[in-house]
């Protein structure tokens, strides 16, 4: 494991990606092994579509709520998947440079004859792998929940809106990487990377609701990764290639302003 | 002969910060070159500049006459760094972390296990656990550990004790024989007469001076205050050769005296000399 810089990354991030797979897996169980409670509760549907629209907006589509896609669509993908999958994309990607560069390991690093973009890029293979591991934690708690409580689920439905949140998991954590790339300060980096997640995540949700303010949800990256109920309906291609272009640009942006500036001493 | 490295007009500026203003250097290939200056005076600068930590305001750097930006990556194929305070993956035991940087440099720990019983480290430990002196030892190895063309040594004695430091000079004496440059930067004047061939003197910012060693020592002013038993007047020593500052008042004597004091002793030995 200590071969090359990717491996070292996860070598150093191995418990914390052990831990938060399982947690992924747990998730998945947990909310598969509840929802038959669900399907079968008679009179949920029509509670849920008296409920107020912002309401409605926060606990998912009344009218797919009781179907298996639309529950796990609901309780995975709107809340608890993005925050698993943010919170550990968000911590991963300041630590890429900004940890190093704090903790003044990056010089002794950077002595070698490695380049500055091959440590970017070798940190940035190593964040995709983990959250690849949180993901396949995921469906494995998805499928093999829903084969314990006896229902189907539907295998495509799932792996895209896995997909999905694991390019949202890339983004934000890219995002964390290059603020930190560009300024070698993990407090800020992380200060701005969770705004993003978090403000994002609220601007997607309140301004659905409010029918003027709706096209604006295209400024927030959680637009791209799920107002398409991927679960449900499948991959938007636009949203998912805007997904993948932000992360792009992330890592570019912050190879080019990393090759240039200075490291702190 | 060959630079192996030279500096035109580096200049670093760090807005409120002193950095450094037109250095100009030149170190051969073979040599061990001492950078001396007090704390602050812009040496460890220099050195971020050779390894593309930094990068220059204005003028330029050259290692094995590559330039110090667009041919990093090479230069620091050929180089072996340790900087004063040596700081890595804690987590890491000494093994591990010699391993992996041994890793990125495609070479293997030979050297760096003989190097290691040399100077008695325990390479299971982890580098968290190691006293300063012991975490300094592995920077050392990792820094010789690749057989490295030029060796950047930043205040490289720093928190090693003495019988550390004479044995660390030895190796770099030895290196120097094995044809290897040194860029050794210290505060120390003593340090840097022991090791190195020529000394630049740098001081905020500016190198002031760069010199053959032997002609720094031949400069040096030594301090010297004898007591006799009988009397003795200023005029008897102010023919000396290298004296200066002579003051004489009954049975003490004080004077400043460059290069050898052998003349001055054989002076006084005319006299009975109670204590120097």
């Amino acid at each position: 494991m200590l071969r090359n810089v990717y491996l070292k990354t996860l070598r150093d991030a191995k418990r914390s990606i052990i831990y938060y797979t399982i947690g992924s897996i747990a998730l998945g169980l947990y909310v598969t092994l509840f929802y038959p409670t669900i399907r079968d509760a008679t009179g949920l549907t029509d509670f849920l579509e008296q409920l107020p629209e912002a309401m409605q907006a926060l606990v998912g589509d009344a009218e797919t709520y009781t179907t298996a896609e639309g529950f796990l669509n609901a309780e995975v993908f709107s809340f608890m998947g993005p925050m698993v999958f943010g919170v550990f994309a968000i911590i991963a990607g300041m630590g890429v440079i900004a940890g190093e560069e704090e903790s003044h390991t990056l010089d002794q690093l950077l002595a070698n004859p490695i380049s500055r973009t091959s440590i970017l890029i070798q940190k940035a293979g190593a964040m995709m792998t983990s959250v690849l591991a949180l993901s396949v934690g995921l469906w494995i708690g998805l499928a093999g929940g829903s084969m314990l409580a006896g229902f189907d689920l539907s295998v495509t439905g799932t792996t895209q809106a896995i997909l999905s949140l694991y390019l949202l998991g890339i983004t934000l954590g890219f995002i964390a990487l290059a603020v930190g790339a560009a300024t070698g300060r993990k407090g800020l980096t992380g200060g701005i990377a969770a705004t993003i997640g978090v403000v994002g995540f609220l601007l997607d949700t309140f301004l659905s609701v409010v029918d003027l303010l709706d096209p604006a949800r295209f400024i927030s990256v959680f637009y791209y990764f799920n107002s398409n109920n991927v679960m449900l309906n499948g991959i938007n291609f636009v949203h998912f290639l805007t997904l993948i272009s932000i992360s792009a640009g992330a890592i570019v942006l912050s190879a080019w302003r990393f090759e240039r500036r200075d490291l702190a001493s | 002969m060959t630079a192996v490295i030279n500096t035109t007009d580096l200049t670093k500026s760090y807005g409120e910060h002193r950095g450094i203003l037109d250095v100009n250097l030149e170190i051969n290939e073979g040599e061990v070159f001492g950078l001396l200056g007090p704390n602050g005076a812009g040496k460890t600068t220099c050195i971020r500049v050779f390894l593309d930590f930094i990068r220059p305001t204005s003028g330029s750097a050259t290692v094995f006459v590559m330039d110090s930006r667009a041919d990093s990556v090479q230069i620091r194929q050929r180089v072996g760094y340790l900087p004063g305070d040596f700081i890595t993956y804690e987590k890491l035991t000494a093994l591990e972390l010699l391993e992996y940087f041994a890793n990125l440099r495609s070479g293997n720990l030979v050297k760096a296990r003989v190097l290691a019983e040399r100077f008695n480290l325990d390479l299971t430990r982890k580098i968290g656990e190691l006293s300063r002196g012991n975490r300094q030892k592995v920077g050392l190895v990792q820094a010789f550990m690749s057989d490295p063309d030029l060796l950047i040594l930043d205040e490289p004695t720093t928190g090693l004790d003495p019988l550390l430091q004479q044995e660390f000079h030895e190796l770099v004496i030895e290196e120097s024989k094995a044809g290897k440059t040194l860029f050794v930067s210290s505060h120390m004047l003593a340090e840097v007469e022991i090791i190195c061939d020529r000394v630049g003197i740098i001081r905020e910012g500016s190198l002031v001076t760069v010199e053959e060693v032997a002609a720094l020592r031949e400069r040096a002013l030594t301090q010297v205050e004898i007591e006799f038993d009988d009397t003795v007047s200023a005029a008897d020593f102010e023919a000396v050769e290298g004296v200066t500052d002579v003051v004489a008042s009954k049975h003490l004597f004080t004077c400043s005296v460059s290069g050898s004091v052998d003349s001055l002793i054989k002076a006084a030995a005319k006299h009975t000399v109670v204590r120097i």
